[in-house]
């Protein structure tokens, strides 16, 4: 080596960039590696950054490349930050099409041609996935998978009927915070809303912790809070990652009071809206969200209202109706009664009047005619008395013993006593004949049956 | 006079009663006398009894159409 003649420096690094070029100049070649001290200058659409190498046991760095991007290199950074929604910065992961360079002063280089989108969103994919069963797998107390929807305890959190009191996590320069407010406040039916903002910042992955403290804070500020609402919206579509976020994932699943997610990311759903109770795709979809929760219980409320008034209007009516129909019956049916009443004793006392005179004249009438009787029967009853009694003097005359002799009629006695019976009368016997004025002796010589007519008158 | 206790239901009952003898002639004269007194004070009572009665339903009926 001694013996060689010392060269300059310059024709050093010409043998080196001759080597190079050789090897690489033609060609450029697809890498995968991470990015590290990335700077950009918006001035120039100039990116500088270093590509890595890690051990993925160590993390320790195996390989380092400076590289940097301008022309079409920082297009196609522009367009995958663009797509994917992620900041081309430090620490993700690339597949990057580079090709190798040399300048005799700044040394090796890598230029960026292009960057491969699908590689990190499928990178992005799978550490979200990775996420989610990470949060499965660890917390079974509060997060469980059934079928492609994830249950949470927050999301088992019942809603307030009323969204008053509300907890706002958002930037503060946030466009979606005053996008929100607005809804908010210029809600059409008159419904108040008691806000209270937190901000902090929702904006990349390190930003984690702090986002993670106002959620704690809201937690311990002792408020009751009706829901927690989680703002992030409008302006350029950047980094959404910080909602992907294990930590802040797990949080809001167990979160005691029901988050509201107004996330507007275009693309997918994040962890942080699979956690929630509620998502929305934008922050004044969020504020409609609650203006239409309370509107529904306002309506219900409404109709409970209308309902009572309805009812109590009918039981009103149908009550008037029966009273009015009872007045009715009632006055026809006293005064018809008092007048029933008043005919009745009216009759009565008209009966009073005439009956009782009547009664006596008939009884002095009465008293008259047997007056009149005893006047007018009396003599005659004597007169006819005396008449029967004539007649019977003169049937007796009649009939009298000295009349039937004078007749030519005969008493027979035996043994002193008057008989009229044949058979007591036997022929020899002894008679007396008693005839007109003469009593005689006889006795019976002969006795026979008579059958003369002499007696048949 | 009446007693107190005397109700127009029972009064009209007795006087009904009194009535029906007096109408049927059934009453003897030994009391008859004493009968139409007694309807007669009757009668009175019911007539009061219900005139009192009528002026106090007009009463309440008007204040009832005064207040539908």
């Amino acid at each position: 080596m001694q013996d060689l003649q010392p060269i300059r420096l310059s024709q050093l690094t010409a043998a080196i960039d001759k080597a190079l070029a050789d090897a690489f100049r033609k060609t450029s070649v697809w890498v995968i590696a991470d990015v590290t001290n990335h700077t950009f200058r918006p001035e120039k659409n100039y990116h500088n950054f270093d590509l890595v190498e890690k051990d993925p046991h160590s993390n320790a760095i195996i390989a380092r490349v400076q590289s940097k991007a301008w022309g079409a290199g920082s297009t196609s950074i522009a367009h995958f930050q663009q797509t994917t929604g992620q900041r081309f910065s430090n620490n993700i992961s690339v597949l990057v099409n580079v090709s190798v360079t040399y300048h005799p002063v700044f040394g090796l280089q890598l230029n960026l041609n292009n960057i491969d989108i699908n590689f990190t969103l499928g990178a992005l994919e799978q550490e979200r996935l990775a996420t989610l069963a990470r949060l499965v797998d660890e917390n079974p107390g509060f997060i469980r998978k059934e079928g492609d929807v994830f249950i949470t305890k927050n999301k088992e959190l019942p809603l307030n009927r009323v969204i008053q009191d509300i907890a706002v996590i958002s930037s503060r320069t946030s466009a979606g915070w005053q996008d929100f407010k607005h809804t908010l406040e210029n809600n059409s039916f008159g419904f108040v809303f008691r806000v209270d903002d937190y901000f902090t910042i929702v904006q990349g992955e390190n930003n984690a912790q702090q986002f993670l403290s106002k959620l704690i804070e809201v937690f311990t500020s002792g408020k009751s809070y009706d829901a927690v609402v989680i703002i992030r919206g409008g302006g350029a579509q950047t980094d959404f990652l910080i909602f992907d976020n294990y930590l802040i994932g797990k949080a809001v699943a167990k979160f005691p009071i029901p988050v509201i997610t107004g996330i507007g990311h275009q693309k997918n759903e994040t962890i942080a809206d699979l956690m929630a109770h509620t998502q929305t795709k934008t922050p004044t979809k969020a504020a409609e969200f609650i203006i239409h929760h309370n509107r529904v219980y306002e309506e219900a409320i409404r109709q409970f209202q209308k309902t009572i008034v309805i009812r109590a209007q009918q039981r009103f009516s149908a009550g008037f109706q029966a009273l009015a129909l009872l007045q009715h019956s009632t006055v026809h049916q006293s005064k018809e009664i008092l007048f029933e009443r008043n005919r009745e004793i009216l009759a009565i006392a008209s009966a009073m009047v005439t009956k009782p005179k009547m009664i006596v004249y008939n009884r002095l009438n009465d008293m008259q005619q047997l007056a009149l009787n005893l006047h007018t029967f009396g003599p005659l009853y004597l007169r006819n008395r005396r008449g029967e009694l004539e007649h019977f003097i003169s049937v007796y005359k009649i009939l009298s013993p000295e009349n039937t002799l004078r007749r030519g009629f005969a008493i027979i006695k035996s043994n002193g006593r008057i008989t009229s019976d044949p058979a007591a009368l036997a022929v020899g016997q002894e008679v007396r004949i008693i005839l007109s004025d003469k009593e005689m002796g006889a006795t019976i010589t002969s006795k026979n049956d008579y059958d003369g007519r002499d007696f048949n008158i | 006079m009446m007693a107190e206790t005397l109700t127009y239901e029972s009064a009209y009952a007795e006087l009904a009663a009194i009535a029906k003898e007096i109408e049927s002639e059934t009453v003897s004269v030994d009391v008859l006398a004493q009968k139409v007194k007694r309807a007669s004070e009757l009668i009175t009572f019911c007539q009061t009894k219900l005139r009192s009665t009528e002026s106090e339903v007009n009463k309440i009926i008007a204040q009832m159409e005064k207040q539908s």
